[in-house]
């Protein structure tokens, strides 16, 4: 499998010229036929990193290859190189094939949009940019290419663009990830000032020759740029708001190529975060504290795509624990698992959306069970496998994060995830039930929901397979195959030691928490022994708090959007049109008045103008005679 | 020495006085015959400057190809639009004269006080002679060094001959090809030919005396004369 | 001035240049001025090879040369406008030419 090496540019160069062939001839010649251009090149990129992968599960020893020298200048070297490690070739698998699958989906889902080509130009070039992301070998071509998912993720939220709505998702998600990109420009470049390289390998092995301030500063910019991309509190609410995109683009970013470039990041930048356990400490709580309050609010969300939304920021939350608490694998066994089921969510949810005419609220649906079986059954497992219901993939590798935390020495932070595993169950399964279950509430007269053509329940189903079993890779926790796998890349990070006792005690406790969720659920929305609106109403403001998102996105419109607002109009009002614009136009009119002035000497006359030729040769001839020649000397 | 010292005073003696000539006559083409006075005798100059085919070239063009169509155009322009001389503008003249007499000054200090002498060339008498004389010489050296200047040289003629021919062209284009279109027009049954854009008159109705006798079905009008109904010659006829 | 110099050249075409630079200042008849540039045209051709002379090269003859090609092109389209002027505006006193100016 060694021959790989050679032939890894294969996998990023596929979909890039999926994307420039459709982005090019799209409009004038391809057309409708996008897909058969995207899907195969997505296609090939799957299967190319398929041996990659397995080449690095056998051999340990990382795959490279030297594209080309983007910077050379003197001892400043930027090198394009690509290199698989075990990491990296997780990576791939889970963003080729989630995004393939995606792909596939949106043949199906985007059928007959006026922007289809557009669309499947969009789509591959994401996947281009995060596996470009992901091959990455130093810090400045990963963050070109991190700024290249933004950029993508923008076009495609704003798919639609002619809805403001969308148009203005976009530009949020932009802008928050702006703030969060800010501050991860500034620490690479501060490993560069403190460094002189930005090479990985060179990087890892200087960290130990600086200060503690100085890496706890890196690692927390670095952190920032990871709040910011993979929605952590206090930048998380774009997220919720890409839901305005369609629907497989909200599937790609929440599975596979956004928002698990921040947690990818953090992982590949280990040895920066080891060296400072303040940042892991900073990590682990900003984790804890977003996987809490996305689950709360998830629960009292009515927009379908809203609750997987949160759910998703939900399931970041719990990877930056697992980063944060120093079990890496977990981390990534998690974004693994999590890859699976939350695009089965998405893509499950965009099937509902298919049967009943792009309806997202909730309280307009149920009973879907009937008339949609394939639907219900792999949003089920989807939502079971969120929840952490056993033997399903989320369990594994959830139970193993809360795990970490504890032994990790952070048993608060485990509590706190304990206590959101509980929202994590009750709000998966509230939505499974207010949507398949019980009476329904649609418009039967007009929608007559049914399941979808091929194209999109295959991915459905190859989706609902992988949640239910990708878990295994874990099993045993803690020596499962995922983990032998997955070591050399944190050779240096420390390892828990977890008695099987523990191991089996956070097992019980789990599942008898996710049952818990599962059954309050089931008494609210099924069984109807408890009223959701007597407890929200019994809560009061805890459930106002809930309802409103913690009132994030009111505190951001008061106390930075509006500010800034009123300064740009001063702006523009003031400095804009009065003052540079003043200048312009004074300028301009300056011009038109001595030209006026300066009119009058053009008389037409062929007579005049020889006369100032004349003129000027006597004067010009006269200046040479004084200034040059040695008359009057 | 002295001789030839003589033989120039002479001719640039003749030729600025033509070249007065040419400012002070009164007839365009008194004007144009001192041109060619002068010309001659600059001509002259240049053999004995050793630049023979620079003469005959000076002859050839100037006196013959250019002064002729002076004169062409001297014949055509209408007699009347030609200005009187020296009409008034005694200010313009007095301005012009001092010019000249500064700039005379001022280039004779400057031929005076002359510092600057360039590097001798290689083309000496006895070279220009060893290849056979001045045309050879200047053959030799204008399709050798000079290749490219010459094309562009022809390239400018070429253009400027377009160029007289644009500007010299009588009309517009559309009116000519509207002149065209009247002339090529059978104007005995129609006032106007079929032009499109003129409306076309009231025609007197065919009398059965005016049907054309050995004629087939078709109605032919006959104009009383070709004035009558058109400005325009018909075919073959001779307008006066 | 017992034997012949470059300057007794120059002093030629300056006045031969300067002979017909007084002519274009003065006179309004478009032909005559026309026929003054061609003067102040030859003029520098004298000096051109009057330069030529003294260096023993031939270079200045040929730039007379091209001085003389691009004066007959020079002549034919001034001459073209001559009669593009006589024929739209009646006149060719440059004095009642004032169309540079739009």
């Amino acid at each position: 499998m060694e021959w790989i090496a050679d032939w890894l540019f294969v996998i990023p160069l596929a979909p890039l010229i999926a994307a420039v062939a459709n982005f090019l001839l799209g409009r004038w010649w391809i057309r409708d036929r996008a897909h058969w251009i995207a899907v195969p090149a997505v296609g090939v990129s799957f299967l190319a990193s398929v041996p990659a992968f397995l080449a690095v599960a056998r051999q340990h020893e990382p795959l490279s290859q030297h594209l080309y020298t983007w910077i050379p200048a003197g001892d400043f070297r930027v090198p394009v190189v690509l290199s698989v490690d075990q990491l990296t070739a997780v990576m791939l698998l889970v963003v080729t094939g989630v995004s393939f699958l995606v792909h596939l989906y949106s043949v199906g889902y985007m059928h007959g949009d006026p922007g289809y080509h557009r669309f499947f130009a969009y789509l591959p070039l994401f996947v281009f940019s995060m596996v470009m992301l992901v091959l990455a070998s130093n810090f400045l071509v990963l963050f070109v290419f991190w700024e290249a998912v933004g950029l993508c993720s923008y076009l495609l939220i704003g798919f639609w663009f002619r809805r403001r709505s969308a148009a203005d998702a976009a530009k949020k998600a932009f802008i928050v990830n702006r703030v969060g990109d800010f501050g991860f420009s500034i620490g690479i470049m501060l490993i560069f000032v403190t460094l002189g390289t930005l090479d990985y390998a060179e990087v890892f092995e200087r960290v130990g020759t600086l200060g503690a301030g100085t890496v706890t500063a890196i690692a927390l910019l670095l952190f920032t740029g990871a709040i910011g991309k993979s929605a952590q509190v206090p930048l998380f609410v774009w997220l919720p708001d890409a839901m305005e995109g369609p629907t497989p683009v909200s599937a790609l970013i929440h599975a596979a190529t956004m928002v698990t470039a921040g947690i990818f990041m953090v992982a590949r930048t280990h040895p920066i975060f080891l060296a400072s356990p303040t940042a892991m400490l900073v990590v682990a709580i900003v984790g804890a504290v977003t996987a809490f309050i996305a689950a709360t609010i998830a629960v009292t969300q009515y927009d379908i795509k809203r609750v997987v939304a949160y759910s998703t920021v939900s399931q970041l939350g719990y990877m930056a624990i697992g980063l944060g608490t120093g079990a890496w694998i977990a981390a990534i066994f998690h974004l693994f698992t999590h890859a699976f089921f939350k695009a089965l969510l998405f893509l499950g949810s965009g099937s509902v959306m298919h049967g009943l005419h792009d309806e997202l609220d909730m309280r307009r649906m149920g009973g879907l069970k009937r008339s949609m079986p394939l639907t219900y059954w792999t949003f089920l497992i989807g939502a079971a496998a969120n929840a952490g219901i056993l033997p399903l993939a989320g369990f594994w590798s959830k139970d193993e994060i809360i795990v970490g935390a504890w032994v990790g020495g952070y048993p608060v932070v485990a509590l706190i995830a304990l206590a959101a595993a509980f929202f994590t169950s009750l709000y998966m399964f509230r939505a499974v039930f207010m949507t398949f279950h019980g009476e329904e509430r649609f418009d039967r007269a007009h929608l007559h929901p049914h399941d979808p053509p091929w194209t999109m329940s295959v991915p459905l189903v190859v989706l609902a397979v992988g949640a239910a079993v990708a878990g295994f890779a874990g099993v045993p926790p803690e020596q499962g195959w995922f983990h032998r796998l997955l070591e050399p890349v944190f050779e240096s990070a420390m390892h828990h030691e977890v008695s099987l006792a523990t191991t089996l005690a956070f097992g019980a406790i789990s599942t008898v928490i996710a049952l818990a969720g599962l059954y309050l659920a089931a008494a609210a929305y099924v069984l109807g022994t408890v009223s959701p609106a007597v407890v929200a109403e019994r809560l009061g403001p805890l459930y106002r708090l809930a309802y409103n998102k913690w009132y994030f996105d009111d505190v951001y419109q008061r106390l930075i959007v509006e500010p800034a607002r009123g300064f740009a109009t001063f702006l523009w009002r003031q400095i804009d049109v009065g003052v540079i614009d003043a200048a312009v136009n004074g300028a301009a009119s300056l011009v038109v008045w001595t030209s006026q002035l300066w009119r009058r000497a053009q008389t037409g006359l062929v007579a005049n103008y020889v006369l100032a030729i004349a003129l000027g040769t006597v004067i010009i001839v006269g200046a040479y005679l004084i200034a040059g020649s040695n008359l009057f000397r | 020495m002295a001789i030839e010292v003589l033989i120039f005073y002479l001719l640039a003696g003749v030729a600025i006085a033509a070249a007065a000539g040419v400012v002070l006559a009164r007839n365009p083409v008194h004007s144009a015959v001192s041109l060619v006075l002068s010309f001659v005798n600059v001509a002259a100059i240049y053999v004995m400057l050793r630049a023979e085919f620079l003469a005959v070239a000076q002859v050839i063009v100037y006196t013959g190809a250019i002064i002729v169509l002076v004169l062409f155009v001297l014949m055509l322009v209408q007699q009347q639009d030609l200005p009187e001389f020296h009409g008034g503008r005694p200010l313009r003249r007095a301005v012009g004269f001092l010019l000249g007499l500064v700039l005379l000054a001022e280039v004779a200090a400057a031929i005076l006080t002359r510092s600057l002498r360039g590097a001798p060339g290689s083309w000496p008498p006895e070279a220009v002679a060893a290849v056979g004389g001045n045309i050879q010489a200047i053959g030799r050296e204008l399709y050798s060094v000079y290749m490219l200047p010459i094309q562009a040289t022809a390239l400018l003629l070429l253009a400027a001959t377009v160029g007289a021919l644009f500007l010299a062209r009588p009309e517009l284009i559309e009116e000519r090809l509207a002149v065209a279109r009247r002339l090529f027009t059978i104007s005995l049954a129609h006032p106007r030919g079929v032009d499109p854009l003129q409306p076309v008159a009231e025609l007197p109705g065919p009398h059965d005396n005016e049907r054309k006798p050995a004629g087939g079905d078709r109605v032919l009008v006959m104009a009383r004369n070709a004035e009558e109904f058109t400005e325009q010659p018909a075919w073959g006829e001779i307008r006066r | 001035m017992s034997e012949l110099t470059t300057a007794h050249f120059l002093f030629l075409s300056a006045a031969l240049f300067i002979i017909g630079m007084v002519g274009v200042l003065t006179r309004r008849n478009v032909l005559i001025i026309f026929m003054c540039v061609e003067l102040m045209l030859n003029a520098v051709n004298v000096s051109f090879i009057g330069f030529a002379w003294e260096q023993n090269a031939l270079t200045g003859q040929i730039f007379a040369l091209f001085v003389i090609a691009v004066a007959a092109a020079e002549a034919v389209i001034g001459l073209g406008i001559v009669m593009a002027l006589s024929r739209r505006l009646d006149t060719v006193d440059i004095d009642e030419v004032r169309q540079l100016r739009e």
